[in-house]
C-alpha cells in the first residue's frame, strides 16, 4: 500500500469501517511511513476532540418529566 | 353492504404495563442521544426539547411497529428527523446552500505539522464554540457528523436514517469534517492559539 492509497481510507480506518484485510494493511503502512502516522494521528485526536465536546449536553430533568407525565399520565 | 368493525378492545392493563416496561428499557435510555441531535439539528434548546417529546410521542404510539432487538436508536432518530423535516425546518433558518465542490478536500494538519502535529491548539478551543462551528455547517454535513461524531453510529446506521447510500455518508462525512476542523482552526488562529493565517 503506498501513501495515497492510505490516506484515502483516513476516515474509513479511524471510524473502523473497513474489512480487517485492508484495516492491516493500513495499520501496517502507518508503522512503516512515519508521515502517515503522524498524519493519521493527528485526525484521530480531532475526531476524538470533537467527540468529546460535543458529549456533554444531555436532556433535561424538566423534559424527562414531561415526557413521563406525557407517556404515561405521571 | 359492509360490515361494521368491532371496536379494538382496549389493551389489558398486562400488556400496557408490558409496552411501558419495553418502551422504557429500549427507547427511553436513548434520550440524551435524542436531544443532543435535535438541538444541533433546530439550534434552539425549546425547540429541541418539543421535538423530542414528540418524536417520544410518535414512538410510543407506533411502538408494535418497532422490531424488538433491532437498533431502537437509529429507529428513533429516524422519527425524529422525519418530524424535524416537516415541522420544524421550515420554521428556523433556511440551511444555507453550498457549493460542495468549492469544500477545499485538504487537511489543517498541512498548515499545522511543523508548529504544533499534535493539535494541542484544539484543546483551548471551548465547548461553545465547537458547538456553534456545527451549527453553521451546511444541514447535510450538519447531520452526517452529528450523528458520526457525536452519536458515535455506523456508516451503514447513518445511510438509513439520512436515507442516502453509504458512499453519499462518507463523502459529506469527509467534506463535513473538513469544513469543520477547517473552520476550528480559523478560530484558533483568530483568537492567538496558533500561529497562521485564517483562509
Amino acid at each position: 500500500m503506498n501513501c495515497r492509497e492510505c490516506k484515502e481510507h483516513l476516515y474509513e480506518y479511524l471510524d473502523r469501517e473497513l474489512t480487517p484485510a485492508v484495516e492491516q494493511d493500513i495499520r501496517q503502512h502507518l508503522e512503516d511511513c512515519p508521515p502517515c502516522g503522524e498524519y493519521f494521528d493527528f485526525e484521530k485526536l480531532f475526531l476524538d476532540f470533537l467527540q468529546a465536546r460535543c458529549r456533554v449536553q444531555g436532556a433535561s430533568p424538566e423534559l424527562k418529566r414531561r415526557i413521563f407525565n406525557e407517556l404515561f399520565g405521571e | 353492504m359492509t360490515t361494521p368493525t368491532p371496536p379494538t378492545p382496549a389493551p389489558s392493563p398486562a400488556a400496557e404495563a408490558e409496552k411501558r416496561a419495553s418502551f422504557e428499557r429500549e427507547a427511553l435510555v436513548h434520550l440524551d442521544s435524542l436531544y443532543r441531535v435535535a438541538l444541533r439539528l433546530t439550534g434552539n434548546p425549546a425547540e429541541a426539547d418539543d421535538l423530542v417529546q414528540e418524536t417520544m410521542l410518535k414512538a410510543y404510539r407506533a411502538w408494535h411497529q418497532f422490531q424488538q432487538g433491532t437498533n431502537a436508536k437509529g429507529w428513533l432518530l429516524t422519527i425524529l428527523r422525519h418530524a424535524f423535516i416537516n415541522e420544524y425546518r421550515r420554521r428556523t433558518r433556511h440551511p444555507e446552500t453550498v457549493d460542495i465542490d468549492a469544500i477545499e478536500p485538504f487537511s489543517v494538519f498541512e498548515e499545522v505539522q511543523d508548529d504544533d502535529p499534535q493539535g494541542t491548539f484544539f484543546d483551548r478551543i471551548v465547548d461553545d464554540e465547537v458547538l456553534r462551528a456545527i451549527d453553521e455547517l451546511p444541514e447535510q454535513f450538519k447531520e452526517t457528523v452529528v450523528l458520526s461524531d457525536v452519536e458515535g453510529l455506523s456508516y451503514e446506521e447513518i445511510a438509513r436514517i439520512l436515507e442516502v447510500p453509504v458512499g453519499t455518508v462518507k463523502s459529506r462525512l469527509f467534506r463535513g469534517r473538513r469544513l469543520l476542523q477547517q473552520k476550528l482552526y480559523d478560530y484558533a488562529v483568530g483568537m492567538g492559539y496558533i500561529k497562521g493565517s485564517p483562509k
